[in-house]
């Protein structure tokens, strides 16, 4: 009797210390990052991994229109900013304005990366991404279908959208080609999209 | 809020197994004073007994018809010892204090005072909101349990038990979920978020140590703490069930549990003897 009780009393202190610890501990494994983003790996033209020696700026266009201006000088390279700039004007620049897409810049001088990290739309069913290169001239542009929707892991961590990618194109003026290699855009880090740019790694 | 609800279980909890202590020595201490021993008595008889073919010394307070019978009881335990139903009390404890709970009741066959298989039938509801994001949850739904406990004390005639198990869980259930309007930070733009009737089943499997006391005449009381395990559930496309019935949260890949259970125990079997035994 003595051993079943102390069984007992052990059962019901464990009870009462299993509680107190549910009442002290509360998990959160909720994502860091608020926006989901898609992976881009680069690869040669035949296949290899690569880190692309080159300096790359990503940018998107927005829905609407915004004016820009251009201020030329000669001799001088042409600058093209987002608002009027006195200094300029006063040292000499000639100064137009014209209205074009909106933008935003999403992947600013990367350089030397063997991947890159892009946010794509949450309701747009083609995003049109303009990659610039330091190197070159052209620009390529990636043309991304995809279809977002909203997912709740746990109600504490709040809404986050994910993505099905459908299809992808681009141009060729350093892209050889470009494939999906895993549709689903989520928080397990897939490569998502192969990007294979021209020539041979050495 | 949460923090007031889990003061309030621990509390309880506390209270329960306090009383529930006091309960179970109790009726151990009356247990033990069954025991008869030869040396507390000054007069003793002699009784020469077929059924175990030995010489026993009682005293001679005691009917010695009785003892044998008795004798013969312990040896001849019937393999169906009856059946017991319960109910849950924490369930409804926690639907009053916390924003989910249940309604939970138990059927467990008794067999040999060793195995008791069991079924248990349940209702749960959630119904909560996050305070931080504002994403609101709800479902109501069944849920099913089956498995077995065993008794683990050496003396299995006593109305106490101290007992672990397992169970099969299940549960098929809809959930709704929304919460505030998603935008875009980038390209703008704004959309719902409101989803209902997002269907979901759920398999997973509890590991149980329980004691069991008699209060009074058939009824008793016990406490279970689980250790639950989801191994199977089929996900929304675009949420997961937060609360499963049944099985709890699923904030973690396993889910601590308990119950508190009033239990009516309709154990004819301890007194029944077979015939062609007499």
């Amino acid at each position: 009797m003595q051993k079943l009780r102390t069984v007992t009393l052990t059962l019901i202190i464990g009870f009462s210390v299993i509680s107190m610890l549910l009442a002290g501990c509360s998990s959160n494994n909720c994502p860091l990052e608020s926006t989901v983003l898609c992976n881009f790996h680069f690869y040669d033209s035949e296949g290899t991994a690569i880190s692309y020696g080159d300096t790359i700026t990503v940018t998107t266009l927005l829905p609407g229109y915004k004016t820009v201006y251009i201020y030329r000088k000669f001799g001088m390279p042409t600058l093209t900013l987002d608002h009027p700039d006195q200094q300029l004007t006063e040292s000499g620049y000639t100064m137009s304005q014209m209205e074009t897409r909106k933008d935003s810049v999403l992947v600013n001088k990367l350089a030397g990366q063997s991947s890159m990290q892009v946010p794509l739309s949450y309701f747009n069913a083609t995003d049109t991404l303009i990659v610039n290169y330091a190197s070159i001239s052209r620009n390529d542009t990636i043309y991304i279908g995809h279809n977002g929707y909203p997912y709740v892991d746990l109600p504490e961590c709040g809404t986050h959208v994910f993505h099905k990618l459908s299809s992808i194109s681009s141009t060729d003026a350093a892209i050889d080609h470009i494939e999906i290699n895993k549709p689903d855009v989520n928080y397990e880090g897939n490569e998502n999209i192969r990007i294979f740019f021209n020539g041979t790694a050495q | 809020m949460k923090t007031s609800v889990y003061s309030s279980m621990v509390l309880l909890s506390s209270l329960l197994c306090i009383s529930l202590w006091f309960m179970s020595t109790r009726s151990f201490a009356q247990t033990d004073t069954t025991i008869v021993t030869a040396d507390s008595v000054s007069t003793v008889i002699s009784v020469t007994e077929s059924v175990t073919g030995k010489t026993i010394t009682l005293p001679d307070s005691i009917d010695p018809a009785k003892y044998v019978e008795s004798l013969m009881e312990d040896d001849k335990t019937m393999f169906f010892q009856g059946f017991t139903i319960s109910a849950d009390l924490m369930g409804p404890v926690l639907y009053f204090a916390s924003d989910y709970g249940s309604v939970e009741g138990a059927l467990r066959l008794n067999l040999k005072n060793t195995y008791f298989p069991i079924v248990e039938v349940g209702y749960a509801k959630c119904d909560m909101t996050d305070d931080n994001t504002d994403i609101h949850y709800a479902t109501t739904a069944p849920y099913f349990r089956v498995g077995c406990d065993v008794n683990m004390l050496k003396d299995k005639k006593q109305d106490n038990r101290l007992y672990i198990g397992l169970r099969y869980g299940f549960s098929k259930f809809t959930y709704d979920i929304d919460g505030p309007d998603i935008s875009d930070p980038i390209w703008g733009g704004t959309d719902k978020f409101s989803y209902r009737d997002l269907d979901a089943t759920c398999h997973w499997a509890e590991v149980i140590a329980g004691v069991q006391v008699k209060i009074w005449k058939s009824f008793h009381m016990g406490w279970s703490v689980r250790l639950k395990r989801n191994f199977s559930s089929t996900q929304s496309k675009y949420a997961d069930p937060y609360y499963i019935p049944g099985y709890g949260t699923t904030t973690s890949s396993t889910a601590w549990g308990g119950t508190y259970n009033l239990i009516f125990d309709l154990n004819w079997g301890k007194r029944k003897i077979a015939k062609t035994d007499r």
